[in-house]
């Protein structure tokens, strides 16, 4: 069980390189020979970043409103991860897609990296540029580099996507298109949902 | 062939074989032309893309992108 861990843990910074790296490669081999062991640290990741967003944003620096707020937000990723990556793996058999759930979710998993990267420094910069931004150039300058570091994450975020969908469902641009048209509005209802019930206001997908 | 050097090749075989090879109608050669680069090390060319995008963007909106900026700011 340990010696699996280390490996799993060993894995998932080699994957990590590569999925900056060389992304394409990488994932191929994630689908192929990953193992669930590789998720231990993805989730001991998502937990430092938990108890940040905790420090960041409970109302009160009290153990039992951190500790409730830490526990929403753990549920509410596990929750999204779990239905994302369950929506698109049925919508893509749907579609035709060959694979297991099992490697499908390990792929879908690293791509909540970016993610978690973006969140992680929109936090860091909350507190130290608290929002809102100013028209002044400062301000502007700001913005630019901040949505600039944004749409970089969401780019990567969405190669990582394409790359679970087309190697771990095996599908085409075309149906991997049709996936996204069919779970795009299910998507955006889940994602009012959770805004509305205040767990996220952009989200942790 | 040696068997180690037929069995890497095999392996390699298996590997580029086990996906449907990808294609876009007509679009194929720019799909290909767009993936090969994107395959290794994508990040410089995604800070370029996203560059040119935030400042398209700047330059439709205006000093209003820092509007857009808060609300992320704020969406964590």
């Amino acid at each position: 069980m340990v010696d699996s861990l280390v490996v799993g843990t060993y894995s998932f910074a080699r994957s990590c390189i590569g999925i900056i790296s060389r992304p394409y490669e990488t994932y191929r081999r994630i689908i192929a020979k990953g193992t669930l062991y590789e998720l231990f640290p993805i989730g001991i990741l998502l937990s430092l970043y938990f108890a940040t967003n905790a420090l960041v944003k409970a109302p009160a620096f009290r153990p039992f409103v951190l500790t409730r707020h830490f526990i929403k937000t753990s549920i509410s990723v596990a929750v999204t991860a779990l239905f994302m990556s369950l929506l698109l793996w049925s919508v893509g058999k749907l579609f035709g897609g060959k694979g297991e759930y099992k490697r499908f979710f390990l792929g879908w998993c690293y791509t909540l990296i970016p993610t978690l990267l973006w969140f992680l420094f929109t936090s860091i910069l909350y507190v130290l540029i608290p929002p809102p931004r100013t028209t002044l150039p400062t301000g502007i300058a700001l913005s630019v580099v901040f949505l600039t570091i944004s749409a970089v994450l969401l780019f990567w975020k969405i190669i990582l996507s394409y790359l679970s969908l087309r190697f771990g469902l095996k599908l085409d641009l075309l149906r991997i298109f049709g996936i996204l048209l069919v779970s795009g509005p299910i998507i955006a209802l889940y994602s009012v949902g959770m805004y509305r019930l205040g767990i996220f206001r952009v989200p942790f997908l | 062939m040696s068997d180690a050097l037929y069995g890497r090749f095999q392996k390699k075989w298996n590997e580029v074989t086990d996906l449907p090879p990808q294609t876009v109608g007509p679009f194929t050669p720019y799909y290909k032309m767009v993936t090969k680069r994107l395959k290794v090390m994508p990040l410089p060319k995604l800070i370029i893309i996203s560059i040119i995008c935030i400042l398209a963007l700047f330059y439709i909106f205006g000093s209003g992108i820092t509007f857009i900026a808060s609300v992320l700011q704020r969406g964590f």
